[in-house]
């Protein structure tokens, strides 16, 4: 299975929106709280954010690399949050999140862009390493999380549950 | 704890695997008191759905006591005999607040294997596969029930455990097929297919007002069941069935067909690889044949109701839905909006799903039980396992 490699390395950027039935300004705090970052990131790369917009990063890669990077998070923006990673980022990317109101009840849209820019212009083996599964799909698979944590509480799960399979239960 | 467990295609063994906790704030714990087979479950046996993993627990149609609770539950608890649908609804999201359980928007954990098939993801159903979730099934001694405030129903006194066993799923789905008919006075509903979702359809057209509720199949005692509740019953084997039905509707058509049959019409028993692939060509060529049929059969203007599980098909006649202007309605189970009143009505006696379950076994041999179900052996409608 090459393909979600291949396609990385022609299209490291990746966008994708959904829309969640609750006020624009409540989704945002629940955006920056750090926690939250960690938990719907979880798919794809260790998250430990600080209060204060700052976040680290460890992504490991299919084949057992590591890869690290530092983001900052600009919330100057009414209807946008906007970070991106440091100098020294093993990945340097940036990524925005816009707020718009969905039409009838339906709440607020988001709309996730994300760009993993190689260093030097053109994808680097690292990046290709790490993105095995599509960015779309990295981004899709958060705002789906964060969907369900913004109106559950909760972000649905099967870990640990019954099978038989490594000793009794799903990791 | 011993659960009955999909271990590769037509493999089926008891085996013991961990205790379910609870794991998110919403979550409750029930001790399985009955769960049945699915027609469904034979697609997954036969190995036509991907995505199924080795040592997944089995199971989708239960119910159950609750023996340990979430912080977040604040309507369930401990002790409460509870009847739970098959799909995981959250209670919280757009789809659920319209009543569009099945679609819920939050419950299913791994989107990203759905997303590409569908477009979008589902909610989470019980043991149908990883692309359906990968919840873990109730084919077990305990199971765990996330969002137990919308998705646990208390079962009241006066209905039994096997009758509340089925308003799980078989009782919801064919109440949903028949409610999509939209039935008027004077309306003849026809229904192809008379295991458990097909009767519960026949039975809800009834108590939803039906005219005549016309029952089709081939098996015996399955047209029994049927015309023990009062449906007209036509043995596809025995009968021209289009013929039939301007017979028995004044060459007018009924004015709604509803389709439970979907791909186990065609189940037979599990061959090489090379026959598994072409008995799925013929499970979809069959169960296009009773769809086109029902298509045919309905009046100008009718509804065709679709509760058959079906995959990709790639012929459908869809001209013949848009001449004669047919109204199509479908759907998996958006049971938590129909348990409620489900339960209301076998109180009263009106809706009988127990008889469904014509053979108990427990749960060390319920691969005996998926057997028989299988096989359609000595009349067997539902298997029934007690842990």
């Amino acid at each position: 299975m090459n393909a979600p490699a291949a396609q990385a390395a022609l299209d490291a950027s990746a966008r994708a929106g959904v829309t969640i039935g609750r006020p624009a300004e409540e989704l945002r705090t629940l955006w920056l709280q750090p926690d939250t970052q960690s938990r719907i990131w979880a798919h794809f790369a260790n998250v430990t954010a600080s209060g204060d917009g700052a976040a680290d990063w460890v992504a490991h890669g299919p084949a057992g690399g590591e890869y690290r990077w530092q983001t900052q998070t600009d919330a100057s923006a009414a209807d946008a949050l906007r970070w991106t990673s440091l100098d020294g980022a093993d990945v340097a990317n940036a990524g925005s999140l816009r707020f718009r109101p969905a039409p009838g009840d339906r709440g607020t849209e988001l709309h996730l862009d994300i760009r993993f820019d190689p260093p030097g212009g053109i994808v680097g083996e690292a990046a290709v390493k790490l993105f095995r599964i599509v960015p779309r799909e990295i981004v899709l698979t958060a705002l789906y999380r964060f969907r369900a944590l913004a109106l559950t509480g909760e972000i649905p799960t099967t870990d640990h549950q019954p099978a038989a399979r490594n000793g009794g239960t799903d990791r | 704890m011993r659960a009955l467990c999909w271990n590769g295609v037509n493999d089926l063994r008891v085996e013991t695997v961990a205790d379910p906790e609870i794991i998110n704030p919403n979550d409750v714990i029930l001790k399985v008191r009955l769960s049945t087979t699915c027609g469904s479950d034979l697609h997954l046996i036969d190995g036509l759905i991907p995505t199924m993993k080795a040592g997944d627990v089995l199971g989708h149609e239960f119910m159950g006591e609750v023996v340990d609770v979430g912080r977040g539950v604040m309507k369930v608890k401990k002790g409460d005999r509870v009847v739970v649908p098959s799909f995981i609804a959250c209670g919280n999201c757009w789809y659920c607040a319209h009543d569009l359980y099945s679609l819920c928007d939050t419950t299913h954990p791994k989107p990203e294997l759905q997303e590409p098939l569908l477009g979008y993801p589902t909610a989470g159903i019980y043991a149908y596969s990883h692309a359906f979730g990968g919840y873990a099934g109730s084919h077990a001694e305990y199971i765990r029930v996330p969002f137990a405030d919308t998705d646990c129903f208390v079962v009241p006194d006066g209905v039994s455990d096997e009758t509340a066993l089925f308003i799980s799923d078989a009782a919801p789905t064919g109440f949903m097929g028949a409610d999509f008919c939209n039935i008027q006075r004077g309306d003849v509903v026809a229904v192809w297919g008379c295991g458990g979702v097909g009767l519960m359809a026949q039975q809800g057209a009834m108590i939803l007002g039906a005219e005549r509720v016309i029952a089709i199949d081939r098996y015996p005692e399955r047209l029994a069941q049927a015309a023990a509740f009062g449906a007209t019953t036509l043995d596809y084997t025995k009968v021209d069935v289009i013929d039939a039905l301007k017979e028995l509707t004044g060459g007018r058509g009924p004015d709604a067909c509803i389709d439970a049959v979907g791909m186990e019409a065609g189940g037979t028993g599990l061959q090489q690889a090379y026959d598994r692939v072409k008995q799925a060509l013929y499970l979809e060529t069959d169960r296009g044949t009773a769809l086109r049929e029902a298509m045919l059969a309905v009046r100008k203007g009718g509804t065709l109701s679709i509760l058959g599980v079906y995959g990709l098909m790639d012929k459908f006649p869809l001209g013949l839905l848009m001449n004669k202007g047919v109204t199509v309605r479908t759907a998996q189970q958006h049971g938590q909006a129909y348990v409620p009143r489900l339960l209301e009505h076998a109180q009263r006696g009106e809706l009988t799903p127990a008889a469904l379950a014509t053979h108990r076994f427990s749960l060390e041999d319920s691969p005996r039980g998926y057997h028989m179900f299988k096989h359609k052996e000595d009349g067997c409608v539902r298997a029934v396992f007690a842990p």
